[in-house]
């Protein structure tokens, strides 16, 4: 026995071990803001079918996943949801029986397909009885129909009707509605809730003969034997309520449920106050002195030092503390046997804990999974003490709770015996927190369940009060807890009826299995079901007008097959919201090609800018890179540099005194207030009234002041033996890894031949004031930085002629004549900076002037297009208006929507350019080239999408998220914000941390699922996929969808998970054809069909 | 220049606030289509504020004539009288220009910052309430006007704190700094009665005049009324805990509330009583004592924040700490200086506090490493010195409880003597099928006249049921018994601190 005893306490510890590690796929897995990265927010449900990891996830954490039925049946009434669309969705779904007949008669015919469309398209739910009150005496809903039935449904209604002698409206809305109840067996009274108290007498004699009967003996006092339900009743769900315990809720939910107060209201401040200064960046400038020591320690250490629980009426806290054990683990342990919960449940009790606080758990946890990164403030950072000290404040508050009322400890031992004897008092608690009481009975209810101990009802009341209770929600009209009750399934047939169009003798005629599958339909579509057919048929509507533009634009986009060189080829970042300017540009000159691939080209590095204190990593989340790359001064200005240097230094460090000391200090912080008080209400007032003249002002003053640096970057190392891996990064690259690089992306993009004389890589970037969420404009496939030093450092690989040798050697000639160069572009402000354009060849000078010129015009249109959709920009104005309007914006410190991100994802092209070109895609596509004719293994391809996959997943379902549920899954409106620990914003002092984007992000998304199209063979596709288990993930379980375009053909293969591909047979629509983009867009504010865009036959 | 000018200056926003009020009563500048309509009215009439105060100050200046204008009489009766008056000097003036040069940035940041926000029109009514409200304090010439700008601040500064209010947090903040400022206003309140018993006039350049020929202890008194109001406005200790849980509102309004205007507005009142407090060195000292634990409140609670805003907050309570010290001192100049820049630094860094930590490229400078080495320190600094638990359980609890009490009260007692129904209304009849009191429900009166026949056919049954059909007394002991049960209550009320508090400040009230 002694020996058995340790290894089973072993056991639990691995338990619970195990338990935290399984947290990281429930919590949110966000990390520090100020580098956010999209990423899919149901991450740890993935490995589940999207439907079922929804369902799940709102199991577990309570968030529901689709937009809710009220959006979807606005998008219905707008036609962006057609009736095709959710009857194709029903049909496919096999499980549904769409097809199967419930009801025939001689005029009408009802298949299951019909109830289900009446009941996605109206809301046919049970209502409450004052509503019932209202719907009959204001709205006449017994003499009329119902305001949403539509004109069919009315006309076949009266038609049938009619025939069974029904003349008019009233009669016959009025017979289906008696109809309904008699078919139910029910009866109507029209009660108010107050009548209910009281049953008429043959009512009650009624009752309690069912009663009786079901209670198999008679008894003689009627009251006695309604008590001894109620006390019956209040076992059962206590028995039940203690069972919840653990896996659905915690101690304190289960005392929600018990006293209407919530503890967690008192937990939240004192908790937030220890993470948030135990996790600090730098917020702060004093942390508890044994902060490295573990949180649990610090806690505790704190905790014993603090009177503060007196005030709260905490008094026996020190004991409470004393003989707290010193090891977290420990801790958690005791704090589950003390509250009595049983083993089995531990572990789910630990996740639905960490759940209460989720933004604030899943910080917590991110920093114990990251320990190794740079962003982590201290060693040692372990969950189990979150948790531990999580359970230790449960435990001291809901003492207080407990005592307050009833006078005992906090353990579900104690309160299960204590509710056995006043079981009364449970239900009454119970039913006033969880059911719906009429006003009279709640007041009541509440003021007893209000009453601490000392000021003690006599507990009769209580018994009365159960007793009332109970008779009011027997009450047939009440709402009933089992069998069919008016205010359920009477309502719910009612309106069913009506919008299927049957009448009164209809409804007679409904044989009982009939009625039960008319039920049975109804409950098929609860509320995961339906949002999922709803979401399904959005895309649909979607994506048959994409199929049908892709294939109205077969054959018209140029660059199928390059034949001659073109003046100039683009490489743009797979961003969707460079879809734009590529469009612009090309419409400008259609001798330009342009590409696009994920914005680090292929170049993987450890980026340190010339006045960069340290490295960081400019390639994607997954990536590690074993490179660095510096940039320096050029050699001709080395004196300059240490001026530069000595002056940018002295700025920052004026700067973060200012910043940083005048909140830190109280003498000199008053000091300098005074003295920056004038400049900072002038640099106020200009930031206010005209934030780019201001910006002008001072980053000409900046720049004059710091003195402005031309720059090389290290490209080259000096080390070329020593092997280079993440761990170790190496100084630059060798002439091996820069060819490597070079020939990979450029055979990526499908661009090996036919070099124009300019080729510009077009890196990525977004700039945004007075926001925290800035990084999620970012760069996707930078980590939410900038992709231009990548564009840099690519073309001057490029332009090396040691790296043009070793590609010659390898099939790629790039002509002399051919040059690359590096910029990035600006997708807030339409800037275009461009790099080392000094060392442009003199031959190429006036190439290069023109395509810059071009590129400049393509950035006003881009702003001018994206202007329609920003509510501050004038309806009609002109481009260059247009671009200051739009830079206005990205410097005022006032816009909370400096640009709209990605908001307008939706779709995704693999392939090339002449798929999409020639057509306007609304920035709603993800554009990667890629050429099929060049890769006969897929090799390339399967490179492309093992990327493309996660990017556009994780930034297509974070943005799904946040837009379907904005309170749950995103973090809110932006203007409570309120930035914690340098972090993550909470709503106002002590929220948790918001987690996801904020509203103000995903106004205008349009939430579905990533449609990615890959131009090349099933087969190809098909070998990929059994490959590569991660995209088996996401595709297969349906978190991004696919569709394969054949690379001759053309066709289009969607594919299904169970069925496979199969060939899109939607119908072909011409689509309306437009000489340029703005002809198609000015004016529009939402979201625009796709549209033809003229193209000149030349040069294609 | 006309003298009558000057009170558009606080009429105007005040009149824009109520143009947006009826425009969400009435429905024409609901949604996203009027908050061009709401956000011009607005802006209009502060920038008009505005344009008002810099001509006045150029008129003041040019002819170095500052002055004490009384519009017009309100009312009075026999010596009493409030006017409507205005006090234009240096102080007020300058206070004045910022103050509605900071609210036009802060409506014009909010124009595009609460863009498509629900409580848009909201927020700009409060906004503009809350402007008027500062420039009537700033700039009125008797402690009336103060009292009326002062409530109407209090008010805002509750609406825009529970701005979400759909959100606990936010409610329960709101209730909390509205329940602590009240403190204050009885302050104010009790120094407007001094100075109108004693002194006879509320206008500001001859209350202080006269307030000093009055006996001491009385000027102390007096003096203590306005200071109590100042204390609780600028969170000074001991009222400094509901500031910092002041920030769950809309970035801008806590930005020029608590951040850069309201809690001012303490400030400037000290400034306006400096005459009286020179020679009250009994009031001083307490004020200096109150500075310094004000500003180590503030400095050694601001070094272990970690959110932006409070830990702006924190410094802001420093920052008026040391303001106090300076009153207390006699430094109202340097306090005047102090508190002009103060406001337009505060402004400009709570605006920029979603992109402080953007704008920041390393942690601050960590506290000394004799400061690190206190844990006990540490403790009490990141609990805030406890005041706010301190506050919520002598003044905020014991108030919410005392309502509680007396709604209890209400329905067990006075609703019984009216005839309201009480709780132990009918029974249901299958519990007690036998002691059922269908007469309440036979006799359902309507209008005043049923209702009072109907409370007399109650009574008349229960006295009938009690007594009568009762007979052998069961109905007497029981109401013996019950009555002994609320003698019982009431004791143990009254052992409750909350009651013990209530008697004394009773008793205070009385001896005054």
């Amino acid at each position: 026995m002694a020996e058995q005893k340790p290894q089973k306490k072993n056991d639990i510890r691995e338990t619970l071990q195990a338990a935290i590690a399984h947290l990281e796929h429930v919590l949110p897995g966000q990390g520090p803001i100020k580098n956010f990265v999209h990423h899919n927010t149901l991450h740890g449900f993935q490995h589940l079918p999207f439907a079922e990891a929804l369902r799940e996830a709102r199991k577990v954490t309570g968030n529901y996943g689709y937009l809710p039925a009220a959006s979807f049946r606005e998008l219905y009434k707008q036609g962006r949801i057609t009736r095709d669309d959710l009857c194709a969705v029903l049909n496919k779904d096999e499980s549904l029986n769409a097809d199967e007949r419930v009801y025939e008669n001689s005029d009408i015919k009802i298949r299951q397909r019909d109830v289900y469309l009446a009941a996605q398209c109206h809301p046919i739910k049970p209502i409450t009885n004052s509503q019932l009150n209202w719907q009959i005496e204001e709205m006449n809903a017994l003499t009329t129909f119902q305001h949403d039935v539509s004109n069919e449904s009315r006309q076949r209604l009266l038609q049938t009707a009619r025939r069974h002698n029904c003349k008019t409206e009233a009669e016959a809305i009025f017979g289906l509605s008696t109809a309904c109840l008699e078919k139910l067996d029910l009866k109507y009274y029209l009660l108010h809730p107050e009548d209910m108290l009281e049953m008429d007498s043959s009512q009650s004699d009624d009752l309690m003969n069912e009663l009786s009967l079901q209670e198999d003996e008679q008894q003689d006092e009627d009251h006695a034997l309604l008590h001894r339900l109620v006390r019956k009743e209040a076992e059962r769900v206590l028995q039940q309520q203690l069972g919840r315990v653990g896996a659905e809720v915690t101690l304190r939910g289960f005392l929600k449920i018990l006293s209407g107060d919530d503890i967690l209201d008192d937990i939240r401040p004192v908790l937030i106050r220890h993470v948030s200064a135990y996790l600090d960046q730098g917020m702060a400038a004093w942390h508890h002195v044994d902060r490295d020591k573990g949180f649990y320690h610090a806690w505790r250490q704190s905790a014993e030092h603090d009177p503060g629980w007196v005030f709260d009426n905490l008094n026996n806290w020190k004991q409470q503390l004393d003989i707290l054990p010193d090891n977290s683990l420990d801790a958690i342990i005791r704090e589950l046997q003390l509250m009595g919960l049983p083993r089995a449940r531990w572990a789910d009790y630990l996740q639905r804990l960490a759940l209460e606080i989720p933004g604030w758990s899943g910080m917590f946890l991110w920093h114990h999974n990251n320990a190794d990164s740079d962003e982590v403030p201290v060693s040692g950072i372990d969950m189990t003490d979150y948790l531990a000290v999580r359970l230790v404040l449960e435990r001291i508050f809901a003492l207080r709770l407990s005592s307050q009322y009833w006078q005992l400890e906090p353990s579900l031992d104690s309160l299960r015996q204590y509710f056995r004897r006043h079981r009364s008092e449970f239900i009454v608690r119970y039913l006033s927190q969880t059911n719906r009481l009429p006003e009279y009975l709640l007041t009541r209810a509440h003021r007893l369940i209000k009453q601490t101990n000392n000021l003690h009802a006599s507990y009769r009341e209580w018994i009365l009060l159960a007793d009332q209770i109970w008779n009011w929600r027997h009450n047939p009209m009440a709402d009933r807890p089992s069998g069919y009750s008016v205010l359920h399934s009477g309502w719910c047939l009612f309106r069913l009826a009506q919008h299927l169009g049957l009448c009164g003798a209809d409804i007679r005629s409904l044989e009982k299995p009939q009625l039960d599958q008319l039920f049975a339909c109804l409950d098929q579509l609860d509320e995961e079901r339906s949002g999922f057919i709803w979401l399904q048929a959005y895309e649909h509507h979607y994506h048959e007008q994409l199929y049908n533009a892709i294939s109205n634009n077969l054959h018209r986009g140029r660059w199928q097959q390059r034949d001659t060189s073109p003046t100039a080829q683009l490489v743009f970042c797979m961003d969707d919201r460079e879809e734009s300017i590529r469009r612009h540009i090309e419409e400008i000159n259609p001798a330009i090609e342009t590409f696009g691939a994920a914005g680090f080209f292929g170049v993987a590095i450890n980026w340190k800018g010339l006045d960069d204190d340290k490295v960081s990593a400019l390639c994607p989340v997954v990536v590690t890179p074993s490179h660095e790359i510096r940039e320096i001064a050029k050699t001709s200005q080395q004196t300059r540099y240490q001026q530069h240097q000595q002056r940018q230094q002295l700025r920052l460090r004026l700067k973060n005194i200012l910043l940083q000391e005048s909140r830190r200090n109280l003498f000199s912080s008053a000091l300098l207030m005074i003295l920056a008080a004038p400049f900072s209400l002038l640099a106020l007032a200009g930031k206010i009234l005209s934030p780019l003249g201001q910006n002008r002002f001072t980053r000409q003053l900046t720049s004059h002041f710091d003195l402005e640096m031309e720059t090389d970057v290290t490209l080259n190392t000096e080390h070329p033996d020593q092997p280079a891996g993440p761990e170790s990064p190496q100084l630059g690259f060798t002439d091996q890894e820069q060819a490597d690089r070079v020939e990979n992306f450029l055979r990526t993009i499908g661009l090996t031949h036919h070099f124009a004389p300019c080729i510009v890589l077009v890196g990525h970037g977004s700039f945004s004031q007075n926001n925290p969420h800035r990084s999620a404009y970012d760069c996707g496939a930078c980590s939410g930085r900038h992709g231009g030093p990548n564009a840099r450092v690519f073309a001057a690989m490029a332009n090396r002629k040691a790296v043009r040798d070793l590609l010659n050697k390898r099939g790629i000639v790039i002509p002399d004549g051919s040059w690359f160069l590096g910029n990035e572009h600006n997708t807030a402000d339409d800037v275009i900076s461009w790099y080392d354009i000094d060392s442009i060849p003199v031959a190429l000078q006036q190439n290069f002037l023109q395509l810059r010129h071009t590129l400049k015009q393509a950035c006003l249109h881009s702003a001018h297009e994206r202007c329609r959709r920003f509510a501050s920009a004038p309806r009609k104005l002109k481009p260059a208006r247009a671009f200051s309007h739009a830079n206005n914006r990205s410097w005022d410190i006032s816009q909370a929507r400096p640009e709209l991100g990605h908001a307008t994802n939706a779709a995704a092209v693999v392939g090339r350019r002449s798929i999409t070109q020639g057509a306007f895609w609304d920035r709603r596509v993800f554009l990667i080239s890629y050429d099929p004719t060049e890769d006969p293994t897929g090799k390339i391809l399967e490179t492309i999408l093992l990327a493309v996959g996660p990017v556009g997943a994780g930034i297509n379902l974070e943005y799904y998220f946040s837009t379907v549920n904005n309170d749950q899954y995103g973090c809110g409106t932006k203007i409570t914000h309120n930035v914690a620990g340098l972090f993550g914003v909470m709503e106002g002092g002590s929220s948790d941390l918001r987690t996801g984007l904020p509203l103000q992000m995903i106004e205008i998304h349009e939430a579905m699922r990533l449609q990615i199209i890959v131009e090349a063979t099933l087969e190809t596709l098909t070998e990929i996929y059994q490959r590569q288990p991660s995209l088996q993930e996401l595709i297969g379980n349906g978190w991004i969808l696919l569709t394969a375009m054949h690379p001759e053909s053309g066709e289009l293969y969607p594919f299904d998970p169970q069925a496979g591909f199969s060939k899109w047979q939607g119908q072909h629509q011409a689509l309306s054809k437009v000489v340029q983009s703005s002809d198609w867009y000015s004016g529009h504010l939402g979201p625009l069909p796709f549209a033809l865009i003229e193209q000149e036959s030349s040069n294609g | 220049m006309d003298k009558a000018l000057i009170a558009l200056v606080p009429l105007l926003p005040l009149l824009a606030s109520t143009w947006i009020g009826f425009g969400i009563l009435f429905g024409f500048n609901r949604g996203e289509s009027g908050e061009r309509h709401t956000s011009r009215v607005a802006l209009l009439a502060t920038g008009l504020s505005l344009f008002l105060l810099i001509a006045i100050d150029v008129h003041v200046i040019m002819n170095n004539a500052s002055s004490h204008q009384i519009i017009a009489k309100w009312f009075g009766s026999g010596d009493l009288y409030f006017n409507i008056s205005f006090i234009l000097d240096r102080l007020s003036l300058s206070v004045a220009t910022l103050v509605s040069l900071i609210g036009l940035l802060s409506l014009r940041f909010a124009v595009n910052y609460l863009h498509r926000e629900k409580g848009y029109q909201r927020f700009f009514m409060v906004m503009t309430l809350f402007i008027s409200a500062m420039l009537l304090i700033v700039l009125a010439g008797n402690a009336m006007l103060t009292f009326i700008g002062w409530e109407m601040a209090g008010v805002s500064s509750y609406l825009l704190i529970g701005y979400a209010f759909n959100r606990d947090t936010a409610t329960d903040n709101a209730n909390h700094a509205f329940v602590t400022n009240r403190v204050g206003d009885a302050g104010l309140v009790l120094g407007i009665f001094m100075a109108f018993s004693l002194i006879g006039t509320l206008e500001w350049p001859s209350l202080t005049r006269h307030a000093l020929r009055l006996p001491t202890l009385q000027t102390d008194l007096l003096l203590l009324g306005f200071v109590i109001a100042a204390l609780a406005k600028s969170a000074v200790i001991p009222f400094s805990g509901w500031i910092s849980r002041a920030l769950e509102g809309p970035t801008p309004s806590s930005a020029i509330f608590y951040g850069s205007l309201m809690v001012h507005a303490g400030i400037y009142l000290l400034l306006r009583m400096a005459p009286m407090l020179e020679h009250a060195p009994m009031v001083q000292f307490i004020l200096v004592v109150l500075g310094i634990l004000t500003a180590l409140y503030g400095f050694l609670g601001g070094l272990v924040q970690t959110d932006v805003k409070t830990a702006f907050m924190f410094s802001t309570t420093g920052q008026i700490g040391l303001m106090v010290i300076s009153c207390g001192l006699g430094w109202f100049e340097l306090a005047s200086w102090h508190l002009l820049a103060h406001a337009s630094w505060r402004a400009w860094q709570f605006l920029h506090a979603p992109s402080f930590m953007h704008m920041i490229n390393r942690p601050v400078r960590p506290a000394p490493a004799w400061l690190q080495n206190k844990p006990g320190l540490y403790t009490a600094a990141l609990q805030r010195f406890w005041l706010d638990n301190i506050t919520d359980g002598l003044l905020v609890r014991p108030v919410q409880q005392v309502a509680q009490e007396i709604q209890e009260f209400d329905e067990k007692v006075v609703n019984r003597i009216v005839g309201l129904p009480g709780q132990i209304g009918a029974v249901s009849s299958l519990a007690e099928p036998d002691r059922g009191k269908r007469t309440d429900h036979i006799t359902r009166g309507q209008g005043v006249l049923g209702h009072l026949m109907q409370t007399i056919a109650a009574a008349l049954h229960r006295f009938e049921e009690q007594l009568v059909l009762k007979g052998s007394g069961e109905g007497l002991i029981k109401s013996l018994h019950s009555i002994g049960n609320y003698l019982l209550r009431i004791d143990q009320l009254l052992t409750q601190p909350r009651y013990l508090w209530l008697m004394i400040l009773a008793t205070f009230v009385v001896i005054i």
